[in-house]
């Protein structure tokens, strides 16, 4: 989607910076997960399977490991990257006629 | 521990009385609780402008609150989710992996701007947010009524789902299936032992003679009926006929005699009895009742409620679980033994069939785009949007992040362990729908542990509460403030506003209650349908309208019908089979076209997303003065 042309307003500059960093975590989460459950998920048979930490490896590897990551991904993402803004003054409630 | 003491732990099904006490005072807390919790919603709210308040709670919505209520979904979560880990195994972990990136993307993607957008506009609802951002009363409209169609839908279906529950908690009512959707037909093993002690009398030569309603025979062929479940009459009488087909004793009945054996299955077997009902109406009364009082924070407050309780409910089960079978390691290669040792289907992808039939639950393709449902339905659901609307400040919806990440982790991978260690508990539960009820049972087997096992029994009434008050917000504020001040009477006072919100919540509730007295046979389905739905219809006019200042009225339109469209036509063509079964998914009879393996959001979205930006390029540019007041951060203002 192109960009807007002028973009004064500070809210609408970090959420839409925001915007585009979330779509990437979430394209870069599902080709992960797909990549790896898909390669070691998939047509093996039951005597190559091993465990971590009572996980089956490719549930451990290609789901926890990621998920944890995502977690720590969102702490640092809301902590340092996401910006605080004024969501500015409210209009009168419209109550009463339009 | 050894298999043999695993599986030591099989019978359970006996235990129904004892779940079924539990289970029904937990219920009545739930219902006295959330009535509290209305009428503290109901003081929170006095002396503030009716509208905000009751709609949008003043837009004072805090971390909890938000992160635990936008985009932690219906009971259906608690319900048919174990019940697929049960029967397909691992692979469902890529099922519900969508998971790991919803808390980022549910706030990330819209919420600051939406939550900014919303203030500027004066908007209190969502249609309010799309007229105000475009100056346009038709585009309002319009996504008024795709919302309440969305939102009716899926409502509706949850109210059957709160009787389903109430009636299965029911001491004595024969099941434990924490199921959202039920067939209409169901023979349960007390039924037919019920059945075996009938008895009826007959004239034989001029003397009345006492004998079995269904002799013996007969009765083997209804028991080769139990447990399964049945969604028309049809399909019921054709099993039996099946059933007594296979036996030579009963393969040629008299048409009269089969007829009568078919009226007697038929009563037996009908789950929509006197329970439901009553469970129906005092679902409806309660949940109508507690939104009635406190509105949105009521809505929000119990939907809160309930997700504490469920959290606190799976990690205590999760810890008992794995206790009870020895670790995760070990129920997994029991999990194994007890369904295919040889090729271990059940811990590889696309998941274990065990009807086979050659269904590939879990292909990489279709794993792949389930991820798209749990972002974007999060993204898109307009009960999810009014949320972040409600939202108290940025800081809210950054911590909301974190509060969710940690939270879906504890609930989402908790249970899936829970019902890998189920099955290796279990071997072969006749409903896999009851697995959660039967591990905990099983594993509460202590002294006070009938209260833990009520506590997590009832939390998924309380789910289908909270999502249906959450629902019933959102389609009275759009029947009050969308349909009735925009275009009935725009000049309404705060009484008759409030009298039109009162009023419009009691519709709904009786409507739904009319719909459910023949309720509808694929409610997951439904749900998932609503849910996509709505997603692919919204998610990128929502994008558009936050962030796109050359969106026009026209491509917005334009996004939300080919969105829609999309996605109803690949329900059609999938449901009555036009290119044959692709055996692919979750077995149901309502189930979509998977259009190259992939979920139709994806293609919805897709085609969204084209329409939406073509047209909006090919049509007239919306004027510059609107738009910088949005976009440049200059004096805000609200459409006409």
């Amino acid at each position: 989607m192109p960009a807007a042309v002028n973009s004064g307003d500070p809210v609408l500059r970090s959420a839409r910076r925001e915007m585009f960093v979330t779509f990437g975590i979430f394209l870069v989460a599902v080709t992960y997960t797909g990549i790896y459950c898909g390669l070691n998920g998939y047509g093996r048979k039951v005597e190559s399977l091993t465990f971590v930490l009572g996980f089956p490896d490719w549930i451990f590897w290609g789901i926890v490991v990621p998920w944890s990551v995502c977690i720590a991904f969102s702490l640092v993402f809301g902590a340092l990257f996401m910006r605080d803004g004024d969501l500015g003054e409210e209009l009168p409630s419209e109550e009463g006629g339009l | 521990m050894s298999a043999l003491s695993i599986l030591s732990v099989t019978p359970l099904i006996a235990q129904t009385n004892r779940a079924g006490i539990g289970t029904l005072v937990m219920l009545v807390l739930f219902i006295l609780g959330s009535m509290w919790i209305g009428l503290l919603a109901n003081r929170a709210t006095q002396g503030t402008s009716f509208l905000k308040g009751f709609f949008l709670g003043n837009r004072g919505l805090g971390a909890w609150a938000l992160a635990l209520t936008a985009t932690v979904q219906s009971g259906g979560t608690f319900m048919g989710f174990p019940s697929l880990v049960y029967a397909h195994g691992w692979a469902v972990a890529l099922w519900i992996a969508g998971y790991m990136v919803v808390p980022i993307t549910g706030f990330g993607i819209l919420g600051k701007r939406l939550a900014q957008l919303s203030r500027r506009t004066g908007a209190i609802t969502v249609p309010d947010i799309f007229r105000a951002r475009f100056a346009s009363p038709t585009l309002g409209l319009f996504a008024s009524l795709l919302i309440l169609f969305y939102m009716t839908a899926m409502m509706v279906a949850q109210f059957k789902a709160g009787a389903l529950v109430m009636k299965n908690a029911w001491p004595g009512s024969g099941s434990l299936a924490l199921s959202e959707d039920e067939p209409a037909f169901k023979l349960s093993k007390e039924r037919i032992d019920a059945l075996e002690k009938e008895k009826r009398v007959q004239k034989v030569d001029g003397r009345d003679v006492e004998s079995p309603v269904l002799a013996p025979p007969i009765l083997g062929a209804v028991r080769s009926l139990e447990g399964q479940g049945f969604r028309s009459e049809n399909e019921l009488y054709s099993a039996l006929a099946t059933g007594l087909s296979a036996n030579p004793e009963t393969k040629s009945l008299p048409p009269k005699e089969v007829s009568r054996i078919r009226k007697v299955v038929k009563v037996a077997a009908k789950q929509l009895d006197l329970l439901y009902f009553v469970g129906l109406v005092i679902f409806t009364v309660t949940v109508v009742g507690y939104t009635l009082m406190g509105g949105f924070l009521a809505a929000v407050w119990t939907d809160l409620f309930q997700s504490i309780m469920m959290w606190v409910g799976v990690l205590l089960l999760l810890f008992l679980a794995l206790w009870h079978v020895g670790g995760m390691e070990q129920a997994t290669l029991q999990a194994i033994q007890n369904t295919d040792p040889v090729n271990g289907s059940y811990v590889f992808g696309p998941g274990y069939d065990s009807s086979g039939s050659g269904r590939e639950f879990m292909p990489i393709g279709l794993a792949c785009s389930v991820f798209f449902i749990w972002v974007f339905s999060g993204v898109g659901s307009p009960a999810g949007m009014v949320r972040i609307m409600a939202s108290e400040s940025t800081a809210v919806i950054r911590r909301s992040i974190y509060l969710l990440s940690f939270y879906n982790a504890c609930i989402y991978i908790p249970l899936i362990i829970i019902c890998i260690c189920g099955r290796a508990m279990i071997k072969d539960l006749a409903v896999s729908d009851e697995i959660i009820p039967q591990v905990t049972l099983a594993v509460t087997n202590f002294p006070g542990g009938s209260i833990v096992a009520g506590l997590i029994l009832a939390a998924p009434f309380g789910a289908v509460m909270a999502t249906v008050s959450s629902y019933l917000v959102v389609i009275s504020s759009g029947l009050v403030r969308d349909v009735y001040q925009r275009f009935v009477n725009p000049r309404a006072s705060q009484n008759q506003l409030r009298t039109m919100s009162y009023a419009a919540m009691i519709f709904v509730g009786a409507l739904a209650i009319a719909l459910n007295i023949e309720p509808v046979a694929y409610l997951q389905a439904i749900v998932v349908f609503s849910g996509t739905g709505a997603a692919a219809t919204f998610c990128v006019p929502a994008l558009m309208l936050c962030y796109w200042r050359r969106a026009t009225v026209a491509g917005m339109i334009s996004a939300m019908l080919a969105g829609a469209g999309t996605l109803l036509c690949m329900y059609v063509v999938g449901t009555l089979r036009i290119y044959g079964d692709q055996k692919i998914g979750v077995a149901t009879d309502f189930t979509p076209y998977y259009l190259f393996g992939l979920e139709p959001i994806v293609w919805g979205l897709l085609v969204s997303l084209i329409a939406g930006v073509g047209i909006s390029l090919l049509t007239n540019p919306p004027p510059e003065e609107l738009l910088c007041e949005l976009f440049d951060g200059d004096k805000p203002t609200v459409a006409a």
